[in-house]
């Protein structure tokens, strides 16, 4: 390659000498003749020169003839394009970092689209994949499914070629590898893996009805096993049972859902064999724990499962009316179920780049607009000394074709930085974080950005270059209404831009207004992990808690002991923390039509709790000590739940119970919390004292109150846990106030990068203004030479260019409004306390954006003003 | 006749005319055409050399450089077979147009 364009080179220089003697040899020729016809040297070389024309336009012609010099004619095109660009360094850089800004927000953007929304699921035919839920008008759409509903789909469908389950719910401390570690754990039917059509890196899956084996993650395996390749056959020790290794996930394996599905687990360390392959005991329809997933059979259309599930939906609800009355199946692809609450989001970010995209190419193409009216001269200097029409388009394509190259080039390493980076900072509950890069599809989208870019900009100067031969001055009225046009258009997005980033700002910050219902600073809180030797047994009113609520004690007397602490407490499930569990209850006196149960968010609390949190204590009592097996059962209600279920009446001391026949007596009532998120209204809660709930509850959440810097207890908080029991793994540590702000990522994330663009959109449309007044002010100093010359004052030049500037940003701000008005209601569900036309928000971005626009006509607006008459009249 | 009002194609049937008996260079072709038209055609500068270079990218014509009467470096053009051969299917062609051109501006 090199080695051509050495010898093209050589070649050209060549042939261009070679053109030289020709021509000149022919010129002599004729004087010569000239001479023996009589007439003197000098008048028979004027003569000869004369009769030959522009020498300079023959050369042109005859190069441009030879075949087989385009190369050269490329290189020299881009070898004056470069110096072209070096000679005017301002317009060469500002061009190329629009285009880089562009294009590479364009190719980061769309990077993560493409890898969260737009890749094809990681199993094979993933087209076919599908979740299935029980579904109910009142209860949800998304409802986890009863194991023995789940048993009846999977034997009467006849539509899936496999259906398999999944339970979520253990967990698992490991022990025997150093510090004891809790897993993540999830139980699964045999079918699960081959359904998902994984194959094991290590062993195998599980046998239908095998027990007491276990398959493990592959970062499990490699951080807990020394990536020991004989383990398959070893035994593990989980939740003090011996576990045999059947095999070990390959390492690019995971299950792709949304963080909601399983209380915000990402991912499972240990699954284990949930069997299921004899009909499960009644009472297994009326739990509702499990994650269905089914493989269409070859061929078959979502609608025709769906019929088959209808129909056994319907029979369901005939056979089993008390726990199936109103319930049908829903079956939703694998891929939508997953995305589908981003999937808002992420498309407002593509847009919002996908705008600023366009801001970039319209000032690239007033740019070179202005650049070609400016080269008008040089253009038609070069027409005149013979360079063909088709040369001077090829000339201006080669330079955008340059600008685009360098532009697109800086785009890709922009990108290549900036990719890794945003994965680093994007909310951790989006899907599929981890098949988001630079990848070949995102690299051909560029590639495309880049030619469509480089056409729509090489259109610009293509425009221009009608009348390069004929028109060296005045202003021609189409090229001047294109460019208000494109700066027009480049205002106008800008506000669409500040409009958005304005209001999801007001969003974010009105989010971050909503008290939570508890006080968030000073508080640290850590996951503990007790052993099942803690609990006692599963009957309740046998001593279950007596264990855990020595440990409990034992451990808040450490704890409040550690210099700083205040108080602490103990709950199992935090707000804000995407964990969360609902019980069904019983009120006294009251019965509920068959298929209709009272339900509400269940969490048990130690006393010290409210306190810690700083939940307060509207009426009644809070828990105390005292509070447990021995004594009368109580329970403590939240607002939502007073308001819901006693509407008219004190709910204290009224009385309801659980399946387990013990009445419990209301004690008191809290004020209320927002579990789920800032953004939804609290729901009906219950808190129940740890010595008293029902079940064995071993993993509590220990939340300590401070004087101090709350991740400075840290430490002495895990110190505190290992003289109590060496045993109990302690992990997800994190204050109160982080546990606020996660909840809100993906909202923050989202108003940040929407910020950016806004600016970006801003500066690039700043850009734009500037250009344009500059060029009119250029185009019109004559004309104002002229006012002035007969008596018109600086200051009335100045404010009729600022007027000029003025009148563009208004119209820009009123069409932008209008685009803002016109996709108000896609951006109205990423809102929160602000509708999508919020007054003073709008009002606030057009006076911003105005404002700059004005400022960007100043200084063009003021070298009018100030430039001399007499000067540029001489001039012109 | 000004060169702008040569017709198409013309100049290149021309040019391999003037070739035809001998090697030439550039003011040699003007001039043999000049000749041979008796004055009707003159051929500047600007249309004859593009013209030259793209007969010889054709094939038509293969130069050499020698010696000009006035002792200059010329390039001396001459006609290769295919241009022999171009030049003598043109000619009959251009013989057949102008027959059928001039009885048909005859007829009345």
């Amino acid at each position: 390659m090199l080695l051509a364009f050495c010898r093209n080179l050589f070649r050209k220089r060549r042939m261009d000498q070679e053109l030289d003697d020709e021509l000149r040899s022919y010129v002599e020729l004729t004087t010569a003749e000239n001479i023996r016809r009589g007439m003197t040297p000098e008048a028979a070389a004027a003569q000869a020169r004369r009769d030959f024309g522009g020498m300079q336009q023959v050369k042109e012609n005859v190069r441009d003839v030879r075949a087989g010099i385009g190369l050269e004619i490329l290189i020299q095109d881009v070898r004056y394009g470069i110096r072209s660009l070096r000679r005017s360094p301002g317009f060469a850089t500002v061009t190329i970092l629009t285009l880089a800004l562009g294009i590479g927000a364009n190719t980061t953007i769309y990077s993560v689209v493409h890898g969260v929304l737009l890749k094809p699921l990681p199993y094979p035919h993933p087209d076919r994949l599908v979740t299935l839920w029980e579904s109910h008008p009142a209860f949800g759409q998304f409802l986890g499914v009863a194991p023995s509903n789940f048993y009846d789909w999977r034997t009467l469908n006849g539509t899936f070629d496999k259906m398999a389950a999944l339970d979520p719910y253990p967990d698992y401390i490991l022990t025997g590898v150093g510090q004891p570690r809790r897993l993540t754990g999830a139980e699964v039917t045999a079918d699960f893996f081959p359904l998902l059509g994984v194959r094991m890196h290590l062993g195998r899956g599980f046998q239908p009805n095998e027990q007491g084996v276990v398959v493990l993650s592959y970062s499990v395996w490699e951080k807990y096993f020394g990536a020991r390749t004989e383990i398959a056959g070893t035994q593990v020790r989980l939740n003090d049972a011996d576990y045999t290794v059947a095999g070990v996930l390959p390492r690019d394996f995971y299950l792709v859902s949304k963080s909601s599905d399983f209380q915000a687990r990402a991912q499972f360390d240990v699954w284990t064999n949930l069997g299921l392959t004899s009909p499960p005991a009644a009472w297994l329809r009326s739990t509702h724990p499990l994650r269905v997933f089914g493989r269409l059979k070859p061929g078959v259309p979502l609608q025709q499962a769906q019929a088959d599930l209808d129909r056994i939906a319907a029979n369901l609800r005939r056979l089993y009316p008390d726990d199936n009355k109103d319930k049908t199946i829903l079956a939703v692809p694998m891929e939508e179920h997953a995305v589908a609450g981003v999937r808002t989001a992420l498309f407002t970010l593509s847009g919002a780049v996908a705008m600023v995209l366009l801001i970039a190419c319209a000032n690239i193409a007033n740019l070179l607009l202005t650049r070609a009216a400016a080269r008008r001269n040089e253009m038609a200097l070069r027409a005149a000394l013979g360079a063909s029409r088709i040369r001077l388009v090829r000339q201006l394509l080669t330079e955008s074709a340059l600008l685009v190259l360098l532009g697109s080039s800086l785009a890709l390493v922009l990108a290549l930085g900036s990719v890794p980076l945003l994965v680093r900072h994007l909310p951790a509950d989006l899907p599929r974080i981890s098949e988001i890069s630079v990848d070949k599809g995102v690299l051909g989208f560029t590639a495309l950005l880049t030619v469509t870019t480089g056409m729509l900009v090489g259109m610009a100067p293509l425009l221009q270059s009608q009348d390069a031969r004929l028109n060296v001055r005045g202003i021609s009225m189409g090229q001047s209404r294109m460019r208000n046009a494109l700066i027009l258009t480049q205002v106008a997005i800008a506000l669409v831009l500040l409009a958005g980033a304005g209001l999801m700002t007001k969003s974010l910050r009105a989010l971050l207004e909503v008290s939570p219902g508890f006080q968030t600073a000073h508080i640290l809180t850590a996951r503990l992990s007790l052993p099942p030797r803690y609990a006692n047994g599963y009957k309740f009113g046998t001593g279950q808690h007596r264990r855990i609520s020595v440990f409990e004690r034992e451990l808040a007397e450490r704890v409040r002991n550690i210099p700083g602490v205040e108080s602490a407490g103990f709950t199992s499930h935090l707000p804000l923390s995407g964990t969360d569990n609902d019980w069904t209850f019983f009120i006294e006196g009251r019965t509920n039509p068959p298929g209709v149960f009272n339900s509400t968010k269940y969490r048990p609390v130690t006393a010290g709790y409210f306190e810690t949190m700083g939940i307060p204590v509207k009426r009644g009592r809070p828990f105390e000590r005292r509070d447990d097996e021995d004594h009368p059962l109580v329970v403590i209600i939240n607002g939502a739940m007073a308001r819901t279920f006693w509407p008219n009446e004190d709910p204290v001391g009224k009385r309801l119970k659980f399946g387990d026949e013990n009445w419990r007596t209301i004690a008191g009532i809290v004020g209320d919390v927002h579990h789920d998120s800032l953004g939804t209204a609290p729901a009906p809660e219950m808190y129940i004292p740890w010595g008293q709930v029902p079940n064995v509850e071993i993993r509590p959440i220990i939340v300590v109150r401070s004087f101090v810097e709350p991740a400075s207890l840290a430490s002495g908080l895990r110190k505190a846990v290992s003289e109590v029991d060496s045993e109990v793994p302690m992990d997800q540590v994190a204050t109160m106030d982080e546990l606020v702000s996660g909840s809100v990522g993906e909202s923050r994330f989202r108003t940040i990068v929407i910020s950016l663009f806004a600016l970006l959109a801003l500066f690039v449309a700043c850009i734009g203004v500037y250009g344009v007044m500059s060029y009119l002010v250029s185009q019109r100093s004559r004309e104002f030479g002229i006012r002035m010359a007969v008596g018109g004052t600086r200051s009335s030049v100045f404010l009729l260019v600022l007027g000029q500037g003025a009148k563009i940003a208004v119209l820009g701000v009123i069409v932008g409004l209008a685009g803002t008005a016109l996709l108000s209601r896609l951006i109205k569900s990423l809102l929160y306390g602000v509708t999508p036309l919020d007054a003073a928000t709008l009002a606030g971005v057009s006076i911003a954006l105005s404002a700059v626009a004005l400022l960007a006509s100043y200084i063009p607006a003021r070298r009018a003003a100030n430039a001399d008459p007499m000067e540029t009249l001489r001039y012109e | 006749m000004p060169e702008s009002e040569i017709l198409q194609g013309t100049l290149d049937l021309l040019i391999l005319k003037a070739l035809a008996l001998d090697e030439m260079h550039g003011m040699g072709v003007s001039r043999r055409i000049s000749q041979i038209t008796n004055g009707a055609f003159e051929v500047k500068a600007g249309s004859l050399f593009p013209a030259l270079h793209r007969m010889e990218e054709a094939g038509w014509l293969a130069s050499s450089w020698g010696e000009s009467e006035t002792n200059r470096r010329s390039k001396f053009y001459r006609l290769t077979r295919t241009g022999r051969r171009h030049l003598q299917s043109e000619s009959k062609r251009w013989e057949r147009i102008s027959v059928a051109m001039a009885s048909a501006l005859r007829a009345t």
